[in-house]
Order: structure tokens, then C-alpha cells, then sequence
């Protein structure tokens, strides 16, 4: 064979392609028909993994979208035991970041091979810290952790959670379900350097949103007037409930103490209890309101019907209880306004068991109101069979009976909004994506008639105009209300403490068109105890602040405070000459000391309406005005006696009169405002 | 005897061997078809390829969409906090000195209106002196 033959070589050539390509084939087929389905799986081991997404908790937000709570990513820090060469440097080293034991996490460490959390839900920083240690075999994976923006306000509503976002209290337990996402998958393919080129998402399910009925601003005017009152009576634990009585909404739930939900672990069970819908306690003379509408509304007594209070001592069942003060003969608007307990007994007795008990279970007590906040307690209400002698007479006074401070202000809110009970809710609206679903109101049931209840606010009027409730007397607003101070029972006696107390006040405003209804409740107050002095003055707080935000138009003259304001702001305007001003509370001074006029709000009260000096005869030239802001204008016309009337928004356009005619002392300049224009001029009176 | 070979050298390297026209079509054809099969396949790699460029790209806009809705959140939490009413009051009282207003503090300002004016006009003529 001539191996330089080029056909030999040719030939050869070709049969080692040959047998190399048959090499090849055989070798594909094996791997196609036999090894086919392990090369499959190993591929897909190294090129897909599937990332788990984590599900995002609904928000929850106020009446006006503002958010309360919402859930945000963080990074979690785990370790792959098996990738790290030296546990115990890994262990000393994250042990520095995150300020724990080495022992523990090394411990933690060795617990497993492939995978093993170092800690969860870590603050940026710390995060930004332990990457930096740039240790191999730790990882981060993204996880959501509620946040609440607002700390400790509404904390009770709301509620919390646990590590693993699962409601535990408040709304974010009640409506877990709706709230909570279910958790995604997502199959990502990636490339040898772990760059991801593909996925496939089975896609998180997003929670549902919820809007409250709360407002957080009426909101944070409960929490922070409930937070002084606690203080200042170094009450052991207050509530205040505001409610808008015509739709049961709730606008406002404080509780005291507080907690906040973003540091759970500082936090007691105590201090997380809603005691709005949860606490238990007997209401004292605030329950009066049911007799006195009972007995109103079965037509066997009038307002104005005089009730022997026998100078404060009744018998019942060989009981002799006493009242707080000796009264003799009083009308029965004058019993609920002084609180007698032995007149509201007689009412009490007069409608009788029977009947009274058909009226608690109407007005609700002893069931639950069905508020949509967890925890509920439907109160303690004994069945009429279970009823002694002297049932009547101490449920009429409030005793013997369990209420919650939700029941209660729902009570009133049934007075208040002409007979109707209406449930009290949280929750107005449910959104999933671009969908709206309404909580839908429960049916309002008619408890008393429109007239009972218009008698009724009347005569919780005059609780406020003479009686107990006095400091709970608005400026610039009528309001009916009734104090309460309960007894409570010493655990250790079973008997009334004599130095424990629940100091409260339940009242709304304004009287004709009642726009909220507040409930004030202070659990052990020291020094003053009783509701009129301690709940009362919590009351006129809350509510001229509320009112004023809610924008409700005055219903009774206000003190001129504003006028007298402006006086103080000009030091060398000269002694006013009125008799009626009352210079000591508004002495010349530089500087406006606005925590003055809070602090003592019994000294400004009874400022009269014209204590304004003004120079009578004395005529005024009108200032320029014009370019000037309101702010402005309204110092200026102030300071010089005149009364400003404001048009718009902006700077001074156009006023009225115009600037420099002489008007009287008092007499109205009207402003109008609007932007700053270059033929911004003139007046209107000469326009 | 003596015989005698004669060369004649002949150059024919620049005559062109006739070709049949019908193989040169055929020739062509293949060609043609080669070059398109070519071009389809490089077409079919070419759109491989940039289909896993695109998903690269694709996956990388996922990721950044998803870290700025991710910042969106936080952004929102941000201002939530900032919104609140405790912060805000806290500065109000602390820094700028503010109070709560006292009930005949608050003025709602109406909107211009032209019985208002008409009004301020009469009580500004009547009570000129």
C-alpha cells in the first residue's frame, strides 16, 4: 500500500471522519435516549431558580387616604453554612454589625448546612454594614415589614403584626384575611454568571386596602388632649371615643397608655388593650341618660315634673343609698343635671323592671355593638330572672351594669341623632386594586322617638349650662353631655373602693345638628376624680377642636379673642378706657406668648364680648392696604379699631373704603385678595 | 536508424473550456439557495441572539422597574411620616412657637361675592362722616 497514493490517503481521511462522526452519533444518541431526562434536570438546577416574592399587606388608611400603615421592603441576612470556610470568623464578625452574641450566631451557623437565618427585617444601614464585611456563604433576601408612619397614633385600631406580617391586633387582625397577600412564585432562568434572562411569574397576590373611618388630625386631637388628661391625673388609664352620631362612624379612638407598633417588643399587653371596645366598667351616673329616655319615652314623666329627692337618701330592698349631695325637690331636668341618684331611682322604679330591661336590650347593652374592631366585650347585663330587689334602682344609677365606652357613645349618639342606634364602624370601604367596596352600614334601629330624644338633648343641655358638666361648656358651641363618676370594685374587697374611681363624660355638639359625639372615660384618677372636673374639661378640648376642624359653623357668640389678641400685640397703644376690659389678662406685653392662652383657659373664658377698647367719637383714616397680605391687613385694621372683612385669598386688591377717608371706630373695611397684578390698584369704591 | 521526436509546445492555459449552459443555471441555482439558507440561518442565530439580549435588557428593566416602585413605597412612608400630625405639631409648637387656635381664632374666609361688595360699598357710604 503507497501511503503517498493521494486516493489511499483520501480514503483514510474519510473513514476516520466516518468513524468519528459515527463516534459522535452514537455518543448524541446515548445521551439523547438514555441520558437525557438527567442532563435535562441538571440544566435546570443550574439555569432556573425559583425566587420566592414576598406578599405586600394591603395599606390602611384614614378617611382622607392618608397612610396609617404600609408595608415596605428590607433585607433579610441568611447564611449558607456549607459556602463559609470559617463559621467562627463569620459568626465574630456579624456578631460586631449586629450586636448580638458570636456564640449565637455560630451556634445558629452550625445548626445547618444550606440555609440558616442570621436575622430578618434589618434596618438599611445595618444591611449596608454586613454587605460591606463581604463574607462568602451570607446572603440578603428581600422581605416586606410593616411600617406606621404615624408611631403611636390610632395604634389601637390599626393594630400590629408579627415577623411574618400575620395580624395579631386591631384592624390589621380583623381583617387579616382581606389585608394579607398571598405569597408569590416567580421561575427565573439565568445564565452562568447568574444573570437572570427569563422568568415565568405566578404573581403575589396584592392585599386589599382599607379605609378607616378614622381622621387622623381628630385623631391626634384625642390622643394628645387624653395624653395630658392622663397626665395630669395620673390616671392609670383613660379612653376617649369620638364618634359622628348620625352614620356611627368612628373619627377618633384614643386609648391610654399607649404603644407603639413599630416597637412592639417596648410594649405591654396592657398598653395594647383597645379599651374602647374591650374595657369593662360599670358607667356610674352616665348611665342616667338610659333611665331618664326610657321613662321619657313611655310618656311616665316630663322634663319639667318635680321628683322628691328626699334630701338624698332612698330605701331599696333594705338598701339605703345616699346621694352625693342632699337635694330636696327637683325638676327632672334638674335631676339629671345635678346627677341625683336618688330622683333617677324613682324614675327607675316607677318604669320597672320589665320595661327597663326591654330599653337596655334596645339601646344594646349586654350584646356586642358589632363594631368591626377585635376584641369586642358585649358588657354585663343580668337577665331580668337574675334581678334583685335593688337591680332597678342601681342599673337606673348606673350600677350593677357593665358598659364599654363604644356602647356608651353609642348610646348617645342615638340621642343625639333623634332615637336612631346605629353601629358603630371602623372600616368604611374595602379597595382592591381600582375596585371600591363599602362597608355597608347596618340598618339603623329606632330606639326612642325623635321627640324623646330632642327633650332629651335639650335637657343635656342644661347638664352643661347648670349643672354638673359646667367645664364642659364650649365657646362658640351649644352641647349636651352628662358626667359620670363610678365607683370602682376593689378586687380585694369585692366591695365599692372609696378611692378608686372611672371618672367620665359622654356628650356631643352641637346641640340641633349634633356633628360628633365624644366620650370621655378616665380609669383611677388622683386628686380630682369626679367626671365633671376631671372628664368635662377633656371634653370642651377635644370638641372645640374637632368642631373647628370639621369646620362646623358656630352656634353662639364667641369671646372676642382674636381683638383681644391684636391689643396685645401693640405694647405702646395707650391704657384702654372701657369698663369691662379686663387688663390683667391681656397686659402690653412684646412678645405673644401662645401657650399662655392654653394654659389657663379659665382666666380667658370669661372675657365679654366688647371688651375691644375703642375711642368712641374718634374717626379713623382707612390705611393703604393694598399689596398687603391678609395676615397683614387684618393686624393693621385691629390695631387701629377697625373690623376687617376678608375676600379671597392672595394680597390686598381692592378695599372698601378707600384709603384715607375717615370711618368710625369699628366700622367694616372690606378686602378683597387676589393675585399680585401689575395694574393691581384702586379701590373698590372708587371702581 | 535515427528517429526524431518533435515537440510543439502548445499553450492552451487561456482557452476556456466550454461549459454548458444548462450546468451553469444549475450552478446558480445553487448557489442562490445556499446563500439564502445561509441567510436564513444566520437571520434565525442573529434573532437568537438578540432575543436573549432583549431578555437581558427585558429582565434588567424588570429589576429597575421593581426597585423603583420599591422607592416609590418607601418615598410614600416617607411622607406619611412626615405628614403626621404629631411631627407637624411638634414643630409647630417647638420651633415655630405656634399654638392651638382658640375658638374665635379661626375665621373662614368666604369667597368674593358680589352681594358682599355691594354691601361694603352701602356701609362704606353711609358711614363716611
Amino acid at each position: 500500500m503507497d501511503w503517498r497514493c493521494p486516493r489511499i490517503r483520501i480514503l483514510l481521511l474519510s473513514v476516520l471522519a466516518l468513524v468519528w462522526m459515527g463516534a459522535a452519533l452514537a455518543r448524541l444518541t446515548y445521551l439523547q435516549l438514555f441520558r437525557s431526562a438527567d442532563y435535562q434536570a441538571r440544566a435546570k438546577r443550574q439555569q432556573q431558580r425559583i425566587v420566592e416574592v414576598s406578599p405586600r399587606r394591603g395599606i390602611l388608611y384614614d378617611r382622607h387616604l392618608s397612610e396609617l400603615a404600609m408595608s415596605v421592603q428590607v433585607d433579610s441576612c441568611f447564611a449558607v453554612p456549607a459556602e463559609i470556610a470559617d463559621p467562627a470568623m463569620a459568626a465574630r464578625l456579624l456578631a460586631s454589625v449586629l450586636g448580638s452574641s458570636p456564640e449565637e450566631i455560630e451556634g445558629r451557623l452550625s445548626a445547618s448546612r444550606s440555609f440558616v437565618w442570621i436575622t430578618r427585617k434589618l434596618a438599611p444601614e445595618t444591611a449596608e454594614r454586613i454587605r460591606a464585611l463581604n463574607l462568602r456563604g451570607i446572603y440578603f433576601q428581600k422581605e416586606n415589614q410593616r411600617f406606621y408612619p404615624h408611631g403611636e397614633l390610632a395604634a389601637h385600631v390599626l393594630g400590629y403584626v408579627d415577623i411574618d406580617e400575620k395580624g395579631l391586633g386591631g384592624i390589621e387582625y380583623a381583617l387579616d384575611e382581606q389585608i394579607r397577600a398571598t405569597p408569590g412564585r416567580m421561575l427565573v432562568l439565568a445564565d452562568a454568571r447568574r444573570r437572570w434572562f427569563d422568568r415565568q411569574e405566578a404573581l403575589a397576590g396584592s392585599g386589599a386596602d382599607v379605609v378607616l373611618a378614622l381622621d387622623r388630625h381628630i385623631q391626634y386631637i384625642a390622643e394628645k388632649e387624653l395624653a395630658e388628661a392622663a397626665r395630669q391625673s395620673r390616671a392609670l388609664a383613660g379612653t376617649i371615643v369620638v364618634q359622628d352620631p348620625e352614620n356611627g362612624e368612628l373619627l377618633a379612638v384614643a386609648n391610654w397608655p399607649p404603644f407603639d407598633p413599630n416597637a412592639l417588643a417596648g410594649s405591654t399587653s396592657e398598653s395594647r388593650m383597645n379599651r374602647a371596645v374591650g374595657a369593662l366598667y360599670e358607667p356610674g351616673s352616665t348611665f342616667k341618660i338610659v333611665t331618664l329616655a326610657a321613662a321619657l319615652e313611655e310618656g311616665i314623666t316630663r322634663p319639667d315634673e318635680v321628683i322628691d329627692c328626699q334630701m338624698g337618701a332612698i330605701f331599696i330592698g333594705n338598701h339605703r343609698i345616699r346621694d352625693h349631695k342632699p337635694f330636696g325637690l327637683l325638676s327632672v331636668s334638674q335631676v339629671l343635671a345635678h346627677s341625683s341618684d336618688v330622683g333617677t331611682i324613682k324614675l327607675g322604679l316607677r318604669l320597672g323592671a320589665p320595661k327597663f330591661f326591654q330599653y337596655l336590650r334596645a339601646f344594646g347593652f349586654g350584646t356586642p355593638t358589632g363594631v368591626d374592631l377585635p376584641g369586642e366585650n358585649r358588657g354585663l347585663l343580668r337577665r331580668l330572672e337574675n334581678w334583685s330587689s335593688v337591680s332597678v334602682g342601681s342599673i337606673s344609677m348606673g350600677q350593677e351594669i357593665g358598659v364599654t365606652p363604644v356602647q356608651l357613645a353609642s348610646v348617645m349618639s342615638a340621642i343625639a341623632n333623634g332615637g336612631y342606634r346605629v353601629r358603630p364602624r371602623a372600616v368604611r370601604e374595602i379597595r382592591r386594586g381600582s375596585e371600591i367596596f363599602p362597608v355597608a352600614a347596618a340598618e339603623p334601629q329606632r330606639v326612642i322617638g325623635p321627640k324623646t330624644a330632642a327633650t332629651l338633648r335639650n335637657m343635656l343641655e342644661g347638664v352643661i349650662l347648670e349643672g354638673t358638666g359646667a367645664l364642659a361648656r364650649l365657646d362658640g358651641y351649644t352641647a349636651g353631655g352628662k358626667t359620670g363618676t363610678a365607683q370602682k370594685i376593689d378586687p380585694a374587697t369585692g366591695r365599692y373602693s372609696a378611692t378608686q374611681h372611672i371618672a367620665s363624660f359622654v356628650g356631643f355638639a352641637p346641640i340641633n345638628t349634633p356633628a360628633v359625639t365624644i366620650l370621655v372615660s378616665l380609669d383611677s384618677p388622683r386628686g380630682k376624680y369626679h367626671g365633671g372636673e376631671v372628664a368635662a374639661p377633656v371634653f370642651k378640648r377635644v370638641a372645640e377642636q374637632v368642631l373647628n376642624y370639621l369646620n362646623v359653623p358656630h352656634d353662639v357668640p364667641i369671646a372676642p379673642r382674636l381683638q383681644a389678641v391684636s391689643f396685645r400685640a401693640q405694647p405702646n397703644a395707650p391704657a384702654p378706657e372701657v369698663s369691662d376690659f379686663v387688663p390683667l389678662q391681656y397686659e402690653p406685653s412684646a412678645a405673644v406668648e401662645p401657650r399662655a392662652t392654653l394654659a389657663t383657659p379659665a382666666k380667658l373664658a370669661p372675657v365679654a364680648a366688647t371688651s375691644v377698647p375703642r375711642a368712641e367719637g374718634r374717626e379713623i383714616t382707612v390705611p393703604q392696604l393694598l399689596g398687603k397680605s391678609v395676615r397683614q391687613v387684618t393686624q393693621e385694621c385691629l390695631s387701629l379699631g377697625l373690623s376687617p372683612v376678608l375676600i379671597g385669598t392672595g394680597v390686598a386688591v381692592e378695599q372698601v373704603p378707600a384709603s384715607g377717608e375717615l370711618i368710625r371706630p369699628g366700622n367694616r373695611v372690606t378686602i378683597r385678595f387676589g393675585r399680585r397684578t401689575a395694574s393691581a390698584g384702586g379701590s373698590m369704591g372708587r371702581n | 536508424m535515427t528517429e526524431y521526436y518533435t515537440v510543439k509546445r502548445i499553450d492552451n492555459s487561456r482557452l476556456v473550456p466550454p461549459r454548458a449552459a444548462r450546468q451553469v443555471r444549475e450552478m446558480a441555482r445553487w448557489m442562490v439557495l445556499g446563500g439564502v439558507l445561509a441567510g436564513v440561518a444566520l437571520l434565525y442565530a442573529w434573532q437568537h441572539f438578540q432575543c436573549i439580549e432583549l431578555r437581558y435588557h427585558l429582565e434588567e428593566l424588570k429589576a429597575e422597574r421593581a426597585q423603583v416602585g420599591e422607592r416609590n413605597q418607601q418615598l410614600k412612608l416617607e411622607v406619611a411620616g412626615l405628614r403626621s400630625p404629631v411631627r407637624i405639631a411638634a414643630i409647630a409648637r417647638r420651633e415655630l412657637g405656634l399654638a392651638v387656635p382658640e375658638p374665635g381664632q379661626v375665621a373662614p374666609i368666604q369667597g368674593p361675592a358680589d352681594g358682599v361688595l355691594a354691601q361694603a360699598r352701602a356701609a362704606a357710604a353711609a358711614s363716611r362722616p
